[in-house]
């Protein structure tokens, strides 16, 4: 890994996961859910709550403890809560040690009994599930629920712990943990993408560190070229190296493959006929030869084509306007570059298409006989349906201007 | 005839009349039905006996169309719902009766080719300028003046070729300068007394026909468009050119613009500016044209 100097600013600051456990998860054993009183108890350990000890832990007294209790003298028992002894045939509830008649062990909060025998304690005294929660569990800051369970304590706020991620990837951050980048808690990786890319410089995919030197753009991510070796060669690769792309294909990029610079122009690439540097991008084919979509330009203009239309005359490309300008001739109908016979007459060029008297939209070739007004061709028939009046006019001034019907000159 | 002479008719007059009307009628339509079953997206409907758009149902709603030609007919309306065929590229009108265009005809947003020659126009719409893409119109023998163009008629800035020969325009606005793109433009026989000099600014014209109008002088502006090339052509007989005009024309139009360009003729000019040749009397008599027709 090279050493570099970081030079970011430190917007940066490590916080802390703060985790606390009020209860771990204790390991049941078989007999353990047969006997014990309150069954479901264990269900719900786990419970996770801010500066508590050990003492506010929930425990349940196996079953086979009260039995053995009821064997014991209940004459120096008394009620952890009203301080009165137990009646010979009454049932005692015994937990943490302690004894209780059953209608003592009861929720602090809402005096009812425990459903299905759980209760959550904190600092001596005993809640149902719902009080417990409503008084002291902390609401995650993403979903709003109650966390039950370990707390992620971050950024001023609780969490559970699949509530907690990092706020550019979405990977979770409590065994990871963070740093608060301008009020977002981020991943390492993300911080330091966003630092880089401060300095308008990459992290590589690969080792997560900045890239002082060029970076290598492989299958759409960026490198260390030192990662990588010449698929042919082997040796290792610096930012000279070429993707290759998937012959086949052309959007899977996860076929592509690095060569170095030599195996890469001893492969066959095409050489741009314009800059002689190795094509790896779009390739354009004309005039016999291979360019860069960017290097493929007008000769008089030489702006690039972009894949517009271009028209080549003596081994050289032309953009349709200066084409025209110097070598072409504009179809007066439908005004584009004649490619192909072209028809002239009347001081106007056609297409083929388009070469069709102005009055009717008929074809004509080159063996229709046309009459010319305006420089514009009428078709015989036209020209006998114009008004008398017009026709003569238009044979005087005929007359006048020595001009003959032409017949178009196909060429 | 001799029915009508002889009311009331064995044979209903109407009747008489309907029928070659009806025959042309199904003539159209059947065009129209072929079109729409092939899907051909060009229209020929020249010389049908069509009087109205109305002998061609569905026309209009014919949203395909590229190519209306409607030449050799007897149209005098043209619908305003013919704007509804937004791909129309070429409307060919040429010899009918038009005397009024809808408004909304300069609003097909594909029109490229309008051909509007021997019709009966007296004017044109307000707005008529607002064509997108427009490049050849051609209004050749009509009944149109300098003012009967609406404000914006020179904003078709897409205009290739401009036909305007055989009207009665006397002056042409200076406007025509806009027309950065016209190639062609065809005054012939109209009473023209003197041409602005703003068609110097013109750069792109190739062909410019002036024939048969009553001009004496050039501005000497002309002397800037490539006139003397031989991809162009200035046509210029029948006009009364001062004596000096009229010599370099007989030398040839690169004399002329030569000599439109020189000291010389500037001098000239200005001299006839101030004391301008006698305007000479309308040399054609238009009074017969069928446009005139009312
Ligand atoms: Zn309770
Ligand atoms: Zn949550
Ligand atoms: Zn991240
Ligand atoms: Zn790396
Ligand atoms: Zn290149
Ligand atoms: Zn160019
Ligand atoms: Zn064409
Ligand atoms: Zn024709």
């Amino acid at each position: 890994m090279p050493i570099f100097k970081d030079e970011s600013p430190p917007i940066p600051t490590v916080g802390e996961v703060a985790d606390s456990f009020l209860l771990k998860r204790r390991s049941q054993t078989k007999e353990q859910i047969l006997s014990s009183t309150y069954h479901r108890y264990d269900s719900y350990d786990n419970v996770a709550l801010d500066n508590i000890d050990e003492n506010s832990v929930p425990k349940f007294i196996p079953k086979n403890n009260l039995t053995r209790l009821t064997n014991m003298s209940r004459d120096n028992m008394i009620c952890s809560k009203c301080g009165e002894g137990f009646e010979p045939q009454e049932k005692i509830v015994n937990s943490t040690g302690q004894l209780w008649h059953q209608q003592c062990f009861v929720c602090a909060q809402c005096f009812r009994e425990f459903r299905d025998g759980v209760f959550y304690e904190f600092d001596g005294r005993k809640y149902c599930e719902h009080d417990f929660q409503v008084l002291f569990a902390p609401c995650c800051n993403k979903c709003g629920e109650f966390i039950i369970g370990r707390v992620i304590k971050a950024m001023n706020a609780s969490w559970h712990p699949n509530c907690f991620r990092c706020e550019m990837c979405s990977e979770e951050l409590a065994d990871t943990g963070f740093i608060k980048n301008g009020g977002r808690a981020l991943c390492h990786e993300c911080n330091a993408k966003v630092k880089a890319r401060g300095l308008g410089k990459y992290i590589c995919h690969k080792c997560h560190a900045m890239i002082d030197d060029q970076p290598l753009k492989f299958r759409g991510e960026v490198y260390h070229p030192y990662h990588f070796n010449c698929t042919t060669c082997g040796v290792e690769l610096d930012s000279n190296a070429r993707e290759v792309r998937n012959r086949s294909g052309f959007a899977k990029n996860d076929m592509n493959e690095l060569y170095c610079l030599r195996c890469h122009d001893k492969m066959g690439v095409p050489i741009c006929g314009a800059c002689r540097r190795p094509i790896e991008e779009r390739v354009v084919t004309a005039l016999g030869k291979h360019w860069h979509v960017e290097h493929f330009a007008c000769a008089k203009c030489e702006k690039p084509f972009f894949g517009h239309r271009h028209y080549e005359k003596k081994g050289l490309a032309y953009c349709e306007t200066h084409y025209h300008q110097l070598f072409g001739n504009l179809c007066f109908v439908c005004n584009q570059v004649i490619n192909g016979d072209v028809f002239t007459a009347l001081n106007k060029a056609w297409c083929v298409h388009h070469f069709a008297c102005s009055i009717c939209d008929q074809k004509m070739n080159q063996k229709t006989k046309f009459y010319e007004c305006d420089l514009k061709p009428a078709c015989k028939k036209c020209y006998e349906k114009f008004p008398t009046e017009f026709r003569r006019r238009l044979r005087r001034q005929h007359e006048a201007s020595h001009k003959k019907a032409t017949t178009p000159v196909p060429s | 005839m001799e029915n009508t002479h002889s009311a009331p008719a064995v044979v209903p007059v109407n009747t008489v009349s309907c029928i070659p009307l009806g025959s042309k009628m199904s003539k159209a339509k059947k065009v129209i039905e072929e079109a729409r079953e092939i899907n051909n997206p060009e229209l020929d409907l020249f010389d049908k006996g069509i009087s109205t758009f109305e002998e061609m149902p569905g026309l209009l709603n014919m949203l395909n169309i590229t190519r209306i030609t409607l030449s050799h007919n007897k149209i005098k309306d043209v619908p305003p719902g013919l704007a509804n065929l937004t791909n129309l590229e070429i409307l060919n009108l040429a010899n009918n009766h038009i005397e009024e265009l809808p408004l909304s005809l300069s609003s097909l947003p594909k029109l490229r080719i309008l051909n509007l020659s021997m019709n009966r126009l007296n004017g044109l719409p307000r707005g008529f300028g607002a064509f997108p893409v427009l490049e050849v119109l051609d209004l050749t023998y009509n009944n149109l003046n300098e003012n009967s163009l609406p404000g914006n008629f020179f904003m078709i800035e897409t205009l290739r070729a401009l036909y305007l020969s055989d009207n009665d325009f006397e002056y042409l606005p200076p406007d025509i300068k806009n027309l950065k793109n016209l190639q062609i433009l065809a005054l012939r026989e109209n009473d023209l007394i003197e041409l602005p000099k703003e068609i110097g600014e013109l750069s792109r014209l190739r062909e410019l026909h002036v024939q048969g109008n009553r001009l004496t002088i050039l501005p000497p502006e002309i002397g800037n468009l490539d006139m003397a090339s031989n991809k162009s052509v200035f046509k210029f007989e029948g006009n009364d050119w001062v004596t000096p005009i009229r010599d370099q024309l007989q030398l040839g139009i690169g004399h002329l613009m030569d000599y439109l360009k020189s000291e010389t003729y500037r001098v000239l000019y200005n001299r006839f500016s101030t004391n301008k040749p006698k305007i000479p009397n309308s040399c054609i008599d238009k009074s017969k044209k069928v446009s005139r027709i009312r």
